[in-house]
């Protein structure tokens, strides 16, 4: 097999050290690259070959882990998943919009934890029933058709890599709306049926961080490196919310 | 990237021992031609603000007796009417095509035991709804049925 040839890339980094500067900066590296590269290659031979004081989060390498999203000339994307030949001459790398930088690449993840931990990504169980845990082996407890699983499979795919925060701009201008992800995964425990937890998530989405406050960009599906769909997530939410909304009105308790 | 997004987008709950460069807004925001299309989606509201003052204005006319009714149709023709009609016409099906295309998700609502139907026969529906709609709607304010 004939190995790949060799060309010459400029790559514009952001760099900024809290310590020192005052704003991020940004710094060329002109550097030989391979067409078989992903961006993350590039980033990691200018990391140990060219300068070692350049921070980046990565781990996985097959879009897995969800840790190297960056904005690749302005786009949010998984630097590992990228590939080095759909850029020509030049490539502009910053860390993901939308959040705070920690340093050069890396971004101050806190923010989404916190929204994330709101919309409580896991099975919430009213209380835990005696007969759940009777005779487990035997019923197959909390067991799911195909067809329920088909509901939420597709949200339960997100792997929390934030280029739908950094594309969204709601987000960049509303600091109290929840979010693609968090929305999309709260989304998926609401419609598992072995959870009993939407009143406490309906409860975020509806109030503080109000999924009304999207404004229907879309740029979280467009962006998804997973082909997760959040906006059709938030638009699910919404109609739900619409919809409780009305039946308060017509049905006696409101339904309840 | 672009300019600054807002100081608190993504903030930590607590402010953490490291200094942090405030939060910036993807570069593409201007210049992504899905971001022009979805600006141009919301300037359309503008036009029907607009339209809306034109349904109020003959509404008041309505209350004015049948002269001024008349006179507030006969209006309705000026050529500056005609242009701002046609441009209510194009943001509408532009608002429609953008709809329709990005309403159709990739994850759909799935109803009980039933699949979701094809996107694009989804699509194909809306739009024979949305023709069939204009079709009569158009027949009614011309006068042709009803």
């Amino acid at each position: 097999m004939m190995a790949e040839e060799a060309r010459t890339l400029t790559i514009e980094i952001t760099r900024f050290d809290p310590d020192r500067d005052e704003v991020p900066k940004t710094q060329e590296y002109e550097i030989q690259v391979q067409d078989d590269w992903k961006v993350l290659d590039a980033i990691n031979y200018i990391k140990d070959e060219v300068d070692p004081s350049l921070s980046h989060r990565w781990s996985c390498r097959m879009a897995v882990c969800g840790s190297c999203g960056m904005m690749l000339n302005g786009e949010p994307k998984l630097t590992c998943k990228t590939a080095l030949s759909d850029y020509d001459s030049k490539l502009k790398i910053e860390p993901l919009a939308n959040f705070p930088i920690v340093r050069d690449l890396v971004v101050d993840m806190d923010g989404f934890m916190e929204k994330f931990r709101k919309v409580k990504p896991w099975i919430v169980r009213a209380k835990e029933r005696a007969e759940d845990m009777e005779n487990l082996s035997e019923k197959g407890t909390f067991s799911q058709s195909p067809a329920q699983l088909a509901s939420f499979k597709q949200f339960s795919m997100c792997i929390n890599c934030l280029l739908c925060y950094a594309a969204c701009p709601v987000i960049a201008n509303e600091p109290e709306f929840i979010g693609p992800a968090a929305i999309a995964l709260g989304h998926r425990y609401n419609l598992d049926t072995r959870d009993e937890g939407d009143g406490q998530r309906n409860a975020i989405f509806r109030g503080e961080g109000t999924v009304f406050s999207c404004s229907f960009a879309n740029e979280c599906s467009e962006v998804c490196p997973k082909n997760v769909d959040p906006a059709a997530a938030v638009n699910q939410a919404k109609l739900g919310a619409v919809v409780d909304w009305a039946k308060g009105l017509i049905l006696p308790r409101g339904g309840a | 990237m672009a300019g600054a997004a807002h100081p608190e987008a993504m903030a930590p709950p607590k402010k953490g021992a490291t200094r942090t460069a405030p939060p910036r807004m993807p570069g593409s925001w201007w210049g992504a031609p899905r971001i022009r299309t979805y600006l141009l989606f919301g300037a359309t509201g503008i036009i029907y603000l607009l339209a809306g003052t034109v349904v109020l204005r003959l509404v008041w006319a309505l209350g004015n007796g049948p002269d001024a009714w008349d006179y507030a149709l006969g209006s309705l023709s000026h050529p500056l009417y005609l242009i701002f009609h046609a441009l209510t016409f194009v943001s509408l099906i532009f608002v429609g095509v953008r709809a329709f295309g990005t309403m159709m998700p990739k994850m759909q609502p799935r109803n009980g035991p039933f699949p979701p139907l094809p996107a694009a026969a989804v699509r194909g529906l809306i739009y024979s709804v949305w023709a069939l709609l204009t079709l009569l709607l158009s027949l009614v304010l011309s006068g042709k049925i009803f």
